[in-house]
């Protein structure tokens, strides 16, 4: 567990000195602030519309992070000949891997917690209160990201980086379809498209913006299913990713 | 030996697993959809709209199409927080279908199973490569 730790926080300094990251941490902070600024032409629930817009500006925050942080790492490693050195003696591929991840889903945490503060106090400067359930929203949020960061990691081993982005996007589009809705897609081969969607995970379970933006109590047992569920679903992710790393010849 | 259980433990757990048993809107008993609620809507109860019009009959129902209704005294209201033909994707999602948090956990732990056994097998494999 040590050399993971030890190598998790050398990829947290790693990725705190790229430039791509505060960028991206910018424009959502940019975003968020730019829906503070929208006029309520005196509809009394603005506070809805700020907090709905301002936590699905956070998801979408949630996978540019995760692509901006982990879809470079391991091709840059392999471009400059880093990854060889350090799974040959000190680490294995599965505490590479797991190094890269913890490290990189520190900085997807702080950069969510940043966008979460940041909504409050822009709903805190236009005069509404903040919901209770903000921070659990949040939350899951992060858990959804730190799912769509498997996925990149998945990705960056198993194709070329080019692809990477575009894959990702394409995955998190077709995880907020419903099992019905992804039939449609191809409605001549239901049986199929209903396998398919099978293999994705359900990103709905991650969504309460409307509930919270329309002041609903959600019961505490929904959060630790909803967080049980997407660290499942991560952890296949991982293991996937892994079973890809491993079979990769570095040579 | 234990690569052949390995991957029939897999395939068990893939065939409990593949059941697209998931979509609220396919699988929710009929009180959560509120069909017994006589402002539901949905193509049934414009079929049978269409057929009392044909027979002459008044219907009460056929607010939603009639646009006097919409801003004037008889306008129909839904209360707040309730389930309504209106409201009816807001109460499709997970947080509020209690129904579907069990296949949620099911999920969950066939993934986490599965993933073990990815790992098992992955790390057998480099070994006798």
């Amino acid at each position: 567990m040590k050399p993971v730790m030890t190598f998790a926080l050398m990829t947290l300094r790693n990725l705190l000195r790229r430039r791509t990251i505060w960028g991206i941490i910018i424009v959502i902070l940019i975003a968020l602030f730019g829906i503070g600024q929208i006029p309520s032409y005196g509809v009394s629930i603005e506070g809805r519309f700020i907090l709905d817009f301002g936590l699905f500006g956070l998801e979408i925050g949630a996978l540019l992070l995760a692509i901006g942080l982990a879809s470079n790492i391991y091709p840059r490693d392999r471009e400059q000949k880093t990854v060889m050195p350090i799974i040959a003696v000190p680490l294995s591929r599965g505490q590479y891997l797991m190094g890269r991840f913890v490290g990189a889903s520190i900085v997807e945490a702080a950069a969510m917690l940043m966008g979460c503060i940041g909504l409050m106090i822009i709903l805190l400067m236009n005069g509404h209160a903040i919901p209770v359930d903000m921070l659990p929203a949040t939350g899951l949020l992060l858990v959804e990201g730190w799912f769509l960061l498997a996925v990149v990691f998945f990705f960056s081993f198993w194709t070329s980086p080019p692809l990477n982005a575009p894959l990702t996007v394409l995955l998190f589009i077709v995880s907020q379809m419903s099992v019905s809705g992804f039939i449609k897609l191809f409605p001549q081969a239901p049986g199929l498209m209903r396998t398919l969607r099978l293999l994705l995970p359900h990103m709905d379970v991650f969504h309460i913006k409307d509930p919270i933006a329309h002041g609903m109590d959600i019961p505490g047992l929904y959060f630790l299913l909803a967080i049980f569920y997407g660290l499942a679903y991560m952890a296949f992710m991982l293991s996937v990713a892994l079973a890809v790393f491993r079979s990769r010849d570095l040579k | 030996m234990k690569l052949t259980a390995v991957i029939l433990i897999t395939a068990v757990l893939l065939s409990l697993a593949c059941k697209a048993d998931y979509d609220i809107k396919e699988v929710a008993p009929p009180e959560h959809l509120g069909l017994e609620h006589h402002h539901e809507h949905d193509e049934t109860d414009h079929e049978h709209e269409a057929e009392t019009v044909e027979l002459g009959s008044v219907h009460d129902e056929s607010h939603e199409h009639d646009v006097s209704e919409i801003s004037g005294s008889n306008r129909h209201v839904h209360d707040a927080g309730e389930r309504s033909h209106c409201t009816g994707w807001f109460f499709n999602q997970p947080w509020a279908a209690s129904f579907i948090w069990g296949k949620m956990v099911r999920d969950a732990v066939i993934l986490l199973v599965l993933s073990a056994v990815i790992l098992f097998v992955s790390g057998y494999r480099r070994k006798h490569q």
